[in-house]
């Protein structure tokens, strides 16, 4: 018996994502490692954040699960399955909702401006706060997971925490602040506009 | 319309980062609240620490010319003599002699054709001063003890 098509049909993966996904989850890679001496402040978020942006909320989500994979897998910090579930999980979300602010057309004016124009650093904010508001939810999430692993009372994980969460939501909002609109404009440019001239 | 959509986004995102903001006030608030405990705490137990160290006693200090200065709740070292803790309070000037140490002067205050500094110790029984048994470096004070120097003529 056929299955029907249209519920067999994947989400399409195009050559080109599935590239820039891989090459994104070794910028992810590369950078984490190279800034594990600073704790908890990483691009990482900002990059994964961008992927789901540019190429939509499912590869997004692949990049964030793919770095954590292997980062969390091959970290000198050492290795907890549940940990591990719980920041794969939290990280797909920069992914999801770097994939839902483009489709909503949030930061769509990028494209028609430059970066001299003063309304950028307008959009420049908004991206800084959802940077901020995604690190807390993450940071939120993950430090749940991390008090029912360990039997600690959740209030004693936030407390332990706080610089912690204070330098990564914080170092956040900057990375996305100053990041996010050069970095999609730039990815635009290279892999999707470069693409189609030559198509 | 638009501009009526416009103020709501606009406000929506000033209360978005009003909130960034809240998150980091909640977070910087507790974090010092909770070093305020920590060292509230380590104080306590440093304060619990030193008493089993320490004891308070009282000390007079009464120069003879109508100004008296009480040195109430004076910590000093458990076992610690009278004279250790006069040096606690006060400048001392002394000699030792065969019976031990006699002072000579407190705080400048000394030295004058036959008037002397003579300890006095307080008892609660009878409720009145009584003189030093011993040199003022041979009496070991007890918790809470009251003392009192006195510049005297005699």
């Amino acid at each position: 018996m056929d299955y029907p098509s249209n519920i067999m049909k994947l989400p399409s993966l195009s050559t080109k994502n599935l590239s820039l996904i891989i090459m994104i989850t070794a910028i992810n890679l590369a950078s984490n490692y190279a800034m594990l001496w600073i704790p908890n402040v990483k691009f990482m978020d900002l990059f994964v954040f961008i992927s789901g942006y540019v190429m939509g909320a499912v590869p997004g989500a692949i990049v964030g699960i793919l770095t954590w994979l292997i980062y969390g897998t091959l970290n000198p910090r050492g290795f907890n399955l549940p940990t591990l579930a719980a920041t794969c999980v939290g990280e797909s979300l920069y992914g999801i909702v770097g994939g839902l602010s483009a489709k909503f057309g949030l930061g769509s004016e990028l494209s028609s401006m430059n970066t001299n124009d003063d309304k950028i650093w307008l959009v420049n904010l908004k991206f800084g706060i959802i940077g901020f508001l995604l690190t807390f939810i993450y940071d939120l999430f993950t430090n749940i997971v991390t008090g029912i692993v360990f039997g600690i009372p959740l209030i004693a994980v936030i407390l332990q925490g706080i610089a912690f969460a204070l330098a990564h939501e914080i170092s956040n909002f900057f990375f996305f602040f100053f990041g996010f609109s050069s970095l999609v404009t730039l990815i635009k440019k290279l892999v999707f506009m470069g693409v189609r001239k030559y198509e | 319309m638009s501009e009526r959509t416009g103020a709501k986004g606009l406000w929506m995102w000033i209360s978005l980062g009003l909130v960034c903001l809240l998150i980091i006030s909640i977070y910087v608030a507790a974090y010092y609240y909770n070093e305020s405990e920590r060292y509230k705490r380590l104080y306590e137990r440093a304060a619990e620490d030193l008493k089993r160290l320490l004891m308070p006693v009282n000390i007079l200090i009464d120069y003879g010319n109508g100004t008296a200065k009480w040195y109430n709740g004076t910590l000093v070292q458990r076992e610690s003599t009278l004279f250790e803790a006069i040096r606690r309070v006060a400048k001392v000037e002394y000699i030792t002699g065969q019976y031990g140490v006699f002072v000579t002067h407190i705080n400048g205050v000394g030295g004058d054709p036959n008037r002397y500094w003579i300890w006095y110790l307080w008892n609660p029984t009878t409720k009145e001063w009584t003189w030093g048994p011993v040199a003022c470096d041979a009496y070991v004070l007890h918790e809470e003890e009251i003392v009192a120097w006195r510049y005297e003529q005699f």
